[in-house]
């Protein structure tokens, strides 16, 4: 009864780069749209002569990226710290309280209706009352994006704490299994993927949360580049912020679903290589 | 019909006498299981077959401590199983329930991680058992590599880890194709010859239920209650063959008219 494995996920080293070429498939795709869509806008610009001002053509964005590369990447750096300081403290403190909630009726009735009638509330109004609150450097930005991402991560990280096999259960209890054990060794790791589906909405969301916080009080930051130019009429630096927060978000995405493929290879395994729904509520 | 009770001078290993379970339910009170009386002798294996929703699995998670009876007792080698489970017993379920992220030793040995006893002094017997169930060298697979017929293999491996007395299977076979079923029904047949373990083993196949018990119990529904117990009289090893015999045909015609009595099977003519 040997079951080979399949020659996809072992090929011969000469295949190699065949299987590359197939499994980017997507990559190539997306990469594909983006050159796409890059050309047919410089195209636009130039044809029909758009003034700078409206609509910068790409090849302008880039040289005024190029011009300053330095200061570009210093307030990216900023926004990127409050995005993933925000993020870090959403996970932690929303895994805590998603595990309250599971094990304490008590939470479960209070925090958790609180939560879900406060997550429709949009969390981006608060941006001025935290600026009150915390100042305008680094920590309030970081609030505002934790408060945003944060709900993502307890609701996914509730339903994937819930949605365990009750026969699984069972076995545990007949093993005599501890709370403690059952919730470190089947709950949690039963829950991951359905935490990594929430940590790719929170990341977004964190991002967001960080420019919102930059646009209503900062001297630094992308939302700080893209609301300052907007005062001179740069469109083109403007535009130069938006790229770089389009790559930003991109990256810190897909570094996630890389993430969620080196530590659940049993999950993506199963999961369709369909592209996920995008769903946002900033 | 004969009396699932035994005679008294034996003293069964499991103990059931005038069980009761009632489910509360928004719906008001389900009666699952009424007045069961069953004894389970030691290193026997006994089958249970009724119709889905008849209280077989309720029967097994009371056995198991897992469910709260309603009246009633249930003892275990003379032990009442109260709140609470019974020291050592193994389970298997139709779903096999292995956990994706854990290989297949590790899933094995699952419960003595449980019972926070040593899992190195258990690795051994892991790759032993998973030997005498033909699944040598699959150690550090994962359950997605596996097919359905391996990965029951490997639960019930791991509910043999322990060496448990007493072995709860609930329709561990219902989920698998025919061909893997008839498979894993012979392989389960030399496990128990070898290793005598008592078995409670459920399932809705009248066909499962006589090629593998020493006696099968018949349920029927609505509440769950016991209608018959069938002493099978054929000598083991029993080969898959033995299903065509008319010695065998007898034992399932007998339960199937039952079941058509009850008016839970159809009478066919
Ligand atoms: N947790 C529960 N709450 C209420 N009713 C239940 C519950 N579990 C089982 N039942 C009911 O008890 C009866 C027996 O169920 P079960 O033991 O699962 O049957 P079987 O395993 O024979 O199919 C069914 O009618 C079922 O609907
Ligand atoms: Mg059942």
């Amino acid at each position: 009864m040997a079951s080979r494995p399949k020659a996809a996920d072992r090929p011969a080293a000469s295949s190699l780069l065949a299987t590359l070429w197939a499994r980017s498939s997507r990559v190539r795709t997306v990469l594909t749209v983006l050159v796409a869509t890059v050309i047919v806008w410089e195209l636009v610009c130039r044809l029909l002569a758009l003034p700078p001002i409206l609509l910068p053509a790409p090849t302008l964005v880039f040289v005024d990226l190029m011009k300053s590369p330095d200061w570009i990447l210093i307030h990216t750096g900023y926004t990127l710290f409050a995005t993933l300081a925000g993020f870090a403290l959403a996970v932690i403190i929303g895994i805590a309280l998603a595990v309250g909630i599971v094990y304490s009726p008590l939470l479960e009735r209070t925090l958790y209706t609180l939560l879900v009638a406060f997550n429709s509330l949009p969390k981006v109004a608060l941006a001025p009352l935290f600026i009150i609150w915390l100042g305008t450097g680094m920590s309030p930005k970081i609030a505002i994006a934790l408060v945003i991402a944060i709900f993502a991560i307890v609701i996914d990280m509730v339903l994937g704490l819930r949605s365990v096999d009750p026969d699984m259960l069972d076995l545990a209890k007949t093993c005599n299994a501890s709370p403690l054990q059952t919730l470190m060794k089947i709950r949690f790791p039963n829950a991951l993927p359905s935490l990594f589906a929430g940590m790719k909405v929170a990341i977004s969301l964190a991002l967001v949360g960080a420019i919102v916080g930059e646009f209503v009080a900062a001297d630094r930051g992308l939302g700080y580049v893209i609301l300052s130019a907007q005062g001179l009429f740069d469109t083109t630096r403007m535009f130069s912020g938006l790229v770089v927060l389009g790559v930003l978000g991109t990256i810190l995405f897909f570094l996630i679903d890389l993430a969620e493929r080196l530590m659940l290879p049993w999950h993506v395994s199963r999961r369709s290589e369909a592209a996920p729904a995008p769903r946002h509520t900033p | 019909m004969q009396d699932p009770i035994t005679p008294a001078h034996e003293p069964p290993y499991v103990r059931i006498r005038n069980l009761d379970k009632v489910y509360q339910s928004r719906r008001g009170p389900v009666p699952a299981l009424a007045g069961i009386s069953l004894d389970i002798r030691d290193h026997e294996f006994l089958s249970i077959v009724g119709p889905s929703g008849c209280g077989k699995s309720t029967l097994l998670k009371c056995v198991a401590g897992l469910a709260d009876i309603s009246a009633g007792t249930i003892e275990i080698d003379g032990r009442n199983v109260v709140a609470g489970t019974p020291e050592n017993l193994g389970m298997v379920f139709q779903r096999d329930v292995l956990l994706d992220w854990r290989t297949v030793i590790d899933n094995i040995l699952l419960p003595v991680e449980f019972r926070r006893q040593r899992k190195s002094e258990w690795t051994d017997r892991g790759s032993k058992l998973l030997e005498l169930f033909g699944l040598r060298g699959y150690e550090r697979r994962f359950p997605w590599e596996l097919s359905g017929g391996q990965r029951q293999r490997v639960a019930i491996c791991r509910a043999l880890l322990t060496d448990p007395r007493l072995l709860l299977m609930d329709e561990p076979f219902g989920a698998l194709d025919a061909l893997t079923r008839d498979e894993l029904n012979f392989e389960l047949q030399r496990i128990w010859l070898e290793t005598r373990k008592t078995i409670l083993f459920i399932t809705h196949s009248i066909t499962e239920a006589v090629f593998l018990g020493d006696r099968v119990i018949v349920m029927s529904h609505h509440p769950g209650r016991i209608e018959e117990t069938i002493t099978v009289d054929i000598p083991r090893p029993r080969r898959l063959s033995v299903r065509e015999t008319p010695a065998f045909g007898a034992y399932t015609a007998e339960i199937r008219t039952t079941f058509e009595r009850l008016g839970i099977m159809k009478k066919e003519n």
